[in-house]
């Protein structure tokens, strides 16, 4: 008995004692999904997801909150008002449309911040890997290089135009650097844009297949964004520079006018003739409200719809949310061109006649956006409808890079009949006659042909009528040509507010 | 050996040496150990008549000798030899002479301990030491002293002596003033011989109440002992072990079964409200099967405070405790101070609470069965407006905002709707029943249980149900002297259905009920409508009621506020969760040497849940629709397995007395899940929904996730010392290592330490009737936190930035926060000080102190999103601090018949978040529409603190509003209007701005409270249950304010109408320009001080002599009304409000309901 007791008590302590023997390992665990970034980019196929995450952002309509671009963009001008349910339905929006924005206005300025500053960063983290990877062809490594150099300008090239100043970052920042940013000087974010296009033109595609690569960056995409880019830096004595860039891409065989306006906003064409750049959409991911925010739809579709709607065309199951109202100056200046149909309805008058019901929302016209308006046709069928609206954002087209280079040739003193035969063609397309090339009327061709497609307010801005056309908004000169820099961007940062907003 | 039946006040000290020790075995072990004489009582005495031969057992020795020298002897029957001896009694003069003789060849010493007592031992000084402690004891040395007189009028009085469980076996019963007595036998039977018919009988045993009971003139005394509840000599649980809670030097609460038996106790957190004090419980909502927040000395952290739960030694993660039954429970320990804690080490910052089921115990098989029925209700509903009311306002705000009239002719309208009454049950259902069976042998034991719990909702109850249905069986088994294991296992199966939202702003039946205009009817009727094709009711997929009828949708209320009765119909019976859990562990004991146990238990967690729900097609509103059908299936499980290793070895020395523990612990966490969506199935319910529909792989959409594993690898170890249990030390370590932590800290450190004394056994303090115990305690320790999340200190890669190209949707990949290797826990040290008193016999005290410090906090480090960051890195960055004060008080007497249980306690909180690293406050809750945030949590206020506006009353008139000017004569509000408010201009800028708001109240109560009284008269008992909290504010924001139209309370018909009118209610105006409503402030909060009488019960247990016909036990009837009363000033329905960040803010709270029951306990 004694023995055995013995036998067994050593043959226990010897278990005990051995539970503390596999220590290490048993608290190392494996990440699930996640990869240790020590261990990726180290095949094409990784190098093509990384390159993948750096377009994501572009494609980002709700960020911190629902703050598509292009819904931002149209409220902040003259084109629309903020609208929504009420007053106080999403108050960044509302205190834009008011000109009421202050650095710690939640959502609209830190969601545009976020979304362009997370492009560049990933960016940067790719072409900081892409020399390393395995197996990557050289062909390969010059486009991708390419495409990310694009996607590095397009990104700073919205930062500068909606916060003028902003810190310069071209790679990845350590720890130390977090905190000692400052910001450069526009002249020189604009540099570097050029300089990024530059280098990225000769080593992207004239086109791409549509089908497989729809949406990637090509050749004209850079050559138009530069031209652009030159534009707005606003130096009479480079518009002759800026056209000849857009001219490249003018008189490009790629690119053409549709001879039907409205086909342009069909989301069953997208990547058009006229298309140059445009920002996917697509409603194959199925998004539900669980993905919250990472929503590969357009939710600016879903938020520019009437409120409450029931009637034919228009997607009735999950209604709008009645932002960004008409205005009436829009519906004025539209009013009896070709273009009316296809840009605003009026959502109003056919529910008077009986044909509709809908919930008027705050600031509510009547009017509604047409080119991005949620119809029943091209609602989603798997996930949430409000979520998946694959309605593309046509970044850069034909029509506005014709205006452009017919607006430099003007401002530079170059070819004067090419700006007419451009201006000429924009209107043709849609049967309007020829009027002078001025550049009043380029400007205000812009407004009618690009009418809440995300131009107008930079526009006004750029070409300084935002004081008189913003006036009754609230606009004041000085001050709001540019957003405030985000309240947290200034904590414990080396960052300074723009002027007015302190 | 022959066994002997003993007399009985000899062996009331062997059970109180034994309940010293080890008060689970008394009872069964008493007879086993001791034999010994007594002179008395000859009718009880098996005289010995072996003296036909000089040679005798020394037994029978001793038994002549205690008449000759009229003394009594006590020893432990095994320390006698069986050795026969010749010996002359008659020829000592003294009993020291005789036992000197008698003894000396063996190695026996002796001891006199009363005037006419002896006790005979082996050289074990211990159980010196313990016989001395005896010698204190009240009442029994008086017993013991007392002559014994004689009468002639003798009477043999029988009975049965029982508890609330069963038959007592071992109960002493002495005859009052005499040193006779006799103990029950194991169906708690006894039976003795009085000499008159005057007699007082005391029945006494360890851990019961004494009880005196005169006969008068009876020849049956039966009586239930009441267990003494809390006293000094309870066993505690402790971290792997227990402790006599004399010497327990940790703030340590327990709650034992016996507080619990027939309440109506539902989850383990009912167990602790109102019982502990230290705890604070709110409830997370009333609904069915809703957990409760459980907070241990406040708020711990910022990222979470849910405490570390130990269910038999098994660790679990929070969450999903309500598979235990409470009925199953046979104490809740919750350790409070961090010495107490460490043990546990870097899980336990946030408080553990031990679980412990019940065992059975060996004698006599017992079954019972508990069971009620019961009806609920809600205790209060809001008062809302009316149709008529709600006109005349919304046509005043309409008008105020430069609108038409919206109603023409308001009066018409009468009562309208009222939805609360639409979607509240009055006579919701509720029941119980629980089988339980145990017993055993001395090699074996068992308890085994059944139970069933059904209850509905008070709110919508067709979508508002909870059943469940537990087992449990534990045992345990000695294989032989050395060598023992056992087994605990808990199966749970659990089905319900919520209503979905509650507690917010978006929908569902309690907010759309709020929220609803009362001027739509339930459904319609109005032919016009119905028969117009126009009509959405005729083109859109609406809900109809049985008869047809179409749920009517408000033309003035819509987004997610909805006919809550079509809402409800989309609802019933198209979804239900279900949940399998087991929780079970296994052990193996051995002893090789005396004192020395090693012991390893594996345990485990097994959970396996899930969820079925159909989306039928439906029109709720223009805004609320479904055109495609939905089944949707989910099953997740999650795995826990725990290997607990342990070596415990406990020494006396003279009075020294010396325990040490270590031990090892691995732990494992993991699980997944997987569900899928399956759309546009030919069926239009859940009933008829299956996956074996074939569909198109387009419909079908699957989904799923792995947890990143949590391992944890500890060692640990312990030292108590105590000397003669008058001071007392103990000090434990333990090293953690977690998954979680960083590679430049994988392992951390947790070291307690604590001291006790016990100043009433000190020899130079007199022996007091008012003071009966007094222990003074410190502790300190350094408990940690490792809910932290996973992989915070390494760089990863995520998938999931996706883009498309062209018409492929391609999946991208981006690194994710930036890392920081020298995360680690979070650490919380705390310093308690404890007084614990018994006083006047039977008023028990235990007050404490402690102040706790969170340090290391894990914060998102707020990086300026220029850094482009997928995510924030974390850091250890915020401190916090909770103080507190906690008093808990017992008292029991019996006064003639009736016997009186009070116990009570109060707790006080102070908690206070003292840094955010750099960040200067967080931002908390939000309710759709405000303006700002509701709550921030910022250094220097406590967590989660309401911030908002000062409203300095309200402009009276157009002259007030320009009056309205700062120092350098702005107009602070140039458009406000008479009726708005006057928001102070706390930055004196002259403008009202964000930065005009501040800290203006505490969602979190300062103080909490609880009483239990229990008075009991022969069969009849009452129970009060009593508890409350206060010292918080609730912001109370049930109005939606996005949407204008929505209804009101009727305090809304108290507002500004005009010079005079009122101050504190502004004016109605649509768009609310002056954001009267949208600007959080005080105007939402109130106070969320309350006191509710949670339980009253009445019972009535049946004499047992009616029973003993039936073969029955016990047998107990009672009513019991459970949240009968709310004291408060709170106006909404209910102000515990719990349920983490949105703690005290009411959106639509579900109220607990107010329940009546019937319920009846038998014991077989």
């Amino acid at each position: 008995m004694k023995k055995t007791t013995f036998l067994y008590c050593s043959l226990f302590a010897g278990l005990l004692l051995g539970a503390g023997a596999c220590k290490k390992s048993f608290l190392t665990v494996s990440p699930e999904g996640t990869t240790l970034e020590d261990n990726y980019y180290q095949t094409p196929a990784e190098a093509f997801a990384g390159l993948v995450a750096a377009y994501n952002p572009l494609s980002w309509t709700v960020v911190s909150s629902y703050a598509p671009k292009m819904v931002l963009l149209s409220l902040a001008s003259d084109e629309c008002y903020a609208g929504g349910g009420s007053s106080s339905d999403n108050p960044g929006m509302q205190a834009w449309n008011t000109y009421t924005l202050q650095a710690a206005t939640p959502n609209v300025p830190p969601d545009l911040w976020n979304r362009n500053f997370t492009g560049i960063a990933r960016v940067n983290t790719m072409l900081a890997k892409i020399g390393e990877v395995p197996g990557l062809t050289s062909d390969l490594k010059s486009r991708y290089t390419a495409e990310m150099q694009f996607l590095r300008a397009y990104y700073y090239f919205d930062l500068v135009r909606e916060f003028g100043n902003v810190p310069l970052i071209t790679k990845e920042l350590s720890q130390a650097e977090w905190f000692t940013q400052v910001q450069a000087k526009p002249a020189d974010i604009y540099a570097q844009i050029e300089k990024d296009l530059n280098a990225a033109i000769p080593n992207l595609p004239a086109t791409v297949n549509i089908a497989t690569e729809g949406g990637r960056v090509t050749k004209g995409a850079a050559q138009a964004l530069l031209g652009k880019a030159i534009i707005y830096e606003n130096n009479n004595s480079r518009m002759q520079e800026a056209a000849s860039d857009l001219e490249q891409v003018n008189t490009s065989p790629v690119y053409s006018l549709l001879p039907n306006y409205a086909d342009i906003f069909d989301p069953g064409n997208k990547f058009n003739a006229e298309s140059i750049f445009e920002i996917v959409h697509t409603n194959q991911a199925g998004k539900t409200w669980g993905n919250w925010p990472n929503f590969d739809g357009n939710v600016g579709v879903q938020m520019v719809g009437p409120r409450g709607y029931n009637g034919p065309t228009f997607e009735s199951s999950a209604a709008g949310y009645g932002f960004c109202p008409v205005t009436l100056d829009l519906v004025n200046a539209l009013k009896g061109d070709p273009r009316y149909a296809a840009t605003i309805v009026n959502i109003d008058s056919l529910a008077k006649a009986g044909a509709c019901k809908y919930t008027p929302g705050y600031e509510n016209t009547g009017y509604f956006i047409r080119k991005f308006a949620p119809l029943a046709a091209f609602q989603s069928t798997v996930g949430n409808i409000e979520l998946n609206w694959r309605n593309d954002e046509i970044e850069i087209r034909l029509a506005d890079t014709y205006l452009l280079e017919a607006e430099a040739l003007v401002r530079g003193g170059g070819n004067q009949t090419r700006a007419q035969q451009l201006l000429d063609a924009v209107r043709a397309r849609v049967g309007l006659a020829s009027v002078p090339a001025t550049l009043d009327n380029i400007y205000n061709e812009r407004r009618l042909e690009l009418a809440t497609e995300g131009h107008r307010w930079f526009d006004l801005v750029r070409t300084g009528q935002a004081a008189t056309v913003l006036a009754s908004k609230g606009f004041q000169t000085n001050k709001n040509e540019v957003l405030p820099i985000p309240l947290q961007e200034l904590n414990n940062t080396k960052l300074v507010q723009n002027p007015g907003y302190n | 050996m022959r066994k002997r039946t003993l007399t009985g006040r000899l062996l009331l000290f062997a059970l109180l040496f034994l309940g010293n020790s080890t008060l689970m075995s008394a009872r069964s072990q008493t007879n086993a150990w001791f034999t010994s004489y007594s002179q008395a009582s000859a009718s009880l005495m098996h005289s010995y008549q072996d003296q036909d031969g000089q040679a005798r057992t020394i037994s029978s020795v001793l038994a002549e000798a205690r008449k000759t020298f009229d003394v009594d002897f006590i020893y432990e029957s095994k320390v006698i030899p069986a050795a026969k001896v010749i010996i002359d009694v008659d020829k000592y003069k003294s009993v020291e002479d005789f036992l000197d003789e008698l003894l000396k060849p063996y190695n026996l010493k002796y001891k006199k301990v009363l005037s006419k007592a002896y006790v005979i031992y082996s050289s074990n000084p211990e159980l010196k030491r313990l016989i001395a402690s005896l010698i204190k004891e009240d009442g029994l040395s008086a017993a013991m002293q007392a002559n014994t007189t004689n009468d002639s009028r003798k009477t043999v009085i029988t009975g049965r002596i029982s508890d609330d469980k069963g038959p007592l076996e071992g109960v002493s019963v002495v005859i009052k003033g005499t040193s006779k007595g006799t103990l029950t036998d194991k169906d708690g039977r006894f039976k003795i011989e009085v000499e008159n018919g005057n007699a007082v009988l005391v029945f006494s045993l360890i851990g019961y109440q004494t009880m005196e009971e005169p006969i008068g003139g009876r020849s049956e005394v039966s009586l239930v002992l009441t267990s003494k509840s809390q006293g000094l000599n309870d066993v505690v649980v402790v971290g792997y072990g227990t402790q006599k809670k004399s010497v327990v030097t940790g703030a340590i609460t327990s709650v034992k079964a016996s507080e619990l038996e027939d309440q109506p106790v539902n989850r383990l957190e009912d167990v602790l409200q109102g019982r502990t004090s230290g705890v604070t419980i709110a409830a997370n909502s009333g609904q069915p099967g809703s957990s409760e927040q459980v907070r241990v000395r406040g708020t711990t952290s910022i990222n979470g405070s849910d405490p570390l739960y130990v269910v038999d030694g098994v660790p679990l993660d929070g969450g999903g405790l309500d598979y235990l039954n409470p009925a199953d429970i046979e104490s809740v320990e919750v350790l409070k101070d961090a010495a107490s804690q460490a043990i546990y080490g870097a899980r336990a910052a946030a408080g553990v609470i031990l679980v412990t089921t019940k065992k059975g115990k060996a004698g006599s098989m017992r079954v019972a069965y508990d069971g009620y029925a019961g009806t609920q209700a809600p205790a209060r509903k809001l008062h809302l407006l009316n149709a008529q009311q709600y006109a005349t306002l919304r046509n005043e705000s309409s008008l105020a905002g430069n609108k038409g009239v919206v109603f023409a002719n308001p009066a018409s309208l009468g009562q309208g709707t009222d939805w609360q009454g639409q979607i509240f049950d009055n006579h919701a259902s509720e029941n119980s029943s629980q089988l339980s069976f145990s017993g055993g042998t001395e090699k074996s034991t068992f308890y085994s249980s059944l139970g069933y719990f059904d209850q509905n909702g008070i709110v919508a109850d067709p979508i508002s149900w909870y059943k469940r249905v537990t087992a449990r069986f534990n045992g345990s088994h000695k294989i032989n002297s050395w060598l023992n294991f056992g087994e605990n296992i808990g199966y749970s199966y659990i089905r319900n259905q919520g209503l979905g939202n509650t507690n917010s702003e978006f929908g569902g039946p309690l907010s759309s009920a709020i929220n609803l205009d009362p001027t739509t009817p339930v459904v319609i009727t109005d032919q016009n409508i119905l028969n117009d094709p126009n009509s959405i009711y005729n083109s859109e997929p609406v809900v109809r009621n049985a008869a047809g009828l179409p749920y009517a949708i408000s033309n003035y209320v819509g987004q997610e506020e909805t006919n809550p009765l079509a809402y409800i119909a989309t609802k019933k019976g198209n979804n239900y969760n279900w949940s399998h859990n087991i929780v079970a562990n296994g052990y193996l004991g051995i002893m090789p040497i005396r004192g020395l146990e090693l012991k390893t238990s594996i345990g485990t967690k097994m959970a396996f849940w899930g969820s079925n729900s159909f989306t039928p097609i439906y029109y709720l509103n223009g805004s609320t629709s479904n055109t495609i059908t939905n089944f949707y299936r989910d099953a997740e499980n999650l795995f826990i397995w725990d290997w607990e290793n342990t070596a415990s070895y406990n020494r006396h020395f003279g009075l020294h007395n010396v325990t040490f523990l270590v031990g090892t612990s691995a732990w494992d966490n993991t699980g997944g899940g997987l569900n899928g969506n399956f759309q546009y199935m030919p069926v239009s319910n859940l009933g008829q929904a299956t996956p074996n529909y074939s569909l198109p792989n387009a419909d079908k959409v699957a989904n799923g996730y792995d947890n990143v594993a949590h391992t944890v690898s500890s060692e640990f170890g312990r030292i108590n010392y105590n000397y003669d249990d008058r001071y007392m030390l103990e000090g434990q370590l333990r090293r953690d290592g977690s998954s979680r932590f960083g590679s430049n800290n994988k392992y951390g450190y947790f070291p307690g330490g604590s001291i006790g004394w016990n100043v009433m056994r000190e020899h130079f303090m007199p022996q007091s009737n008012v003071l009966n115990a007094l222990k003074l305690r410190a502790s300190y320790g350094v408990t940690g936190s490792d809910n932290i999340g996973d992989f915070l200190f390494e760089s990863t890669v995520s998938g999931g930035r996706n883009y498309t190209f062209g018409n492929g949707y391609q999946i991208g990949y981006s690194p994710n926060a930036p890392p920081n290797p020298n995360l680690k826990w979070e650490q919380t040290s705390q310093l308690d000080v404890g007084v614990e008193a018994a006083i006047l016999d039977n008023i028990y005290i235990t007050f404490d102190a402690y102040n706790k410090k969170t340090t290391g906090m894990l914060l998102a480090e707020q990086l300026p999103l220029y850094v482009g960051a997928s995510g924030q890195p974390t850091g250890n960055i915020a401190d916090m601090s909770n103080k507190g004060l906690e008093l808990e008080l017992r008292y029991t007497k019996k006064v003639g018949e009736v016997q009186l249980d009070f116990a009570g306690n109060g707790s006080l909180l102070r908690n206070r978040v003292t840094s955010l690293g750099v960040t200067p406050y967080r931002t908390g809750a939000t309710l759709q529409s405000a303006a700002y945030e509701l709550a921030r949590t910022a250094p220097g206020q406590p967590i989660g603190a309401f911030y908002g506006f000062k409203a300095l009353g309200i402009f009276q008139t157009q002259a007030d509003v320009a009056n309205y000017v700062n120092k350098a004569g702005k107009m602070i509000q140039p458009n406000a209007k008479p009726g708005d408010f006057r928001w102070a201009d706390l930055n004196g800028d002259g403008a009202i701005s964000a930065s005009d708001r501040e800290f203006i109240g505490d969602p979190t109560p300062h103080y909490t409270y609880g009483f239990t009284a229990k008075a009991s008269w022969r069969g009849l008992d009452v129970l009060v249950f009593g508890q409350g909290a206060g010292g918080n504010m609730i912001y109370q924001g049930l109005r939606r304010l996005d949407i204008q139209t929505a209804n009101y309370s009727t305090k809304a018909l108290g507002r500004w109408t005009g010079p005079g009118s009122t101050n504190t209610y502004p004016r109605l105006v649509d768009g609310d320009p002056n954001d009267n409503f949208t600007n959080p402030s005080a105007f939402y909060l109130e106070p969320g001080a309350y006191f509710r009488i949670k339980t009253l019960q009445i019972g009535y247990t049946l004499p047992k002599a009616l029973l003993r016909q039936w073969t029955l036990q016990k047998v107990r009837v009672y009513l019991t009304g459970y949240n009968l009363v709310t004291f408060t000033h709170y106006t909404g329905y209910d102000p515990e409000i719990g349920g983490g960040k949105n703690t005290s803010i009411d959106m639509g709270f579900y109220p607990q309901a107010r329940t009546l029951q019937a319920g009846l306990s038998v014991g077989f």
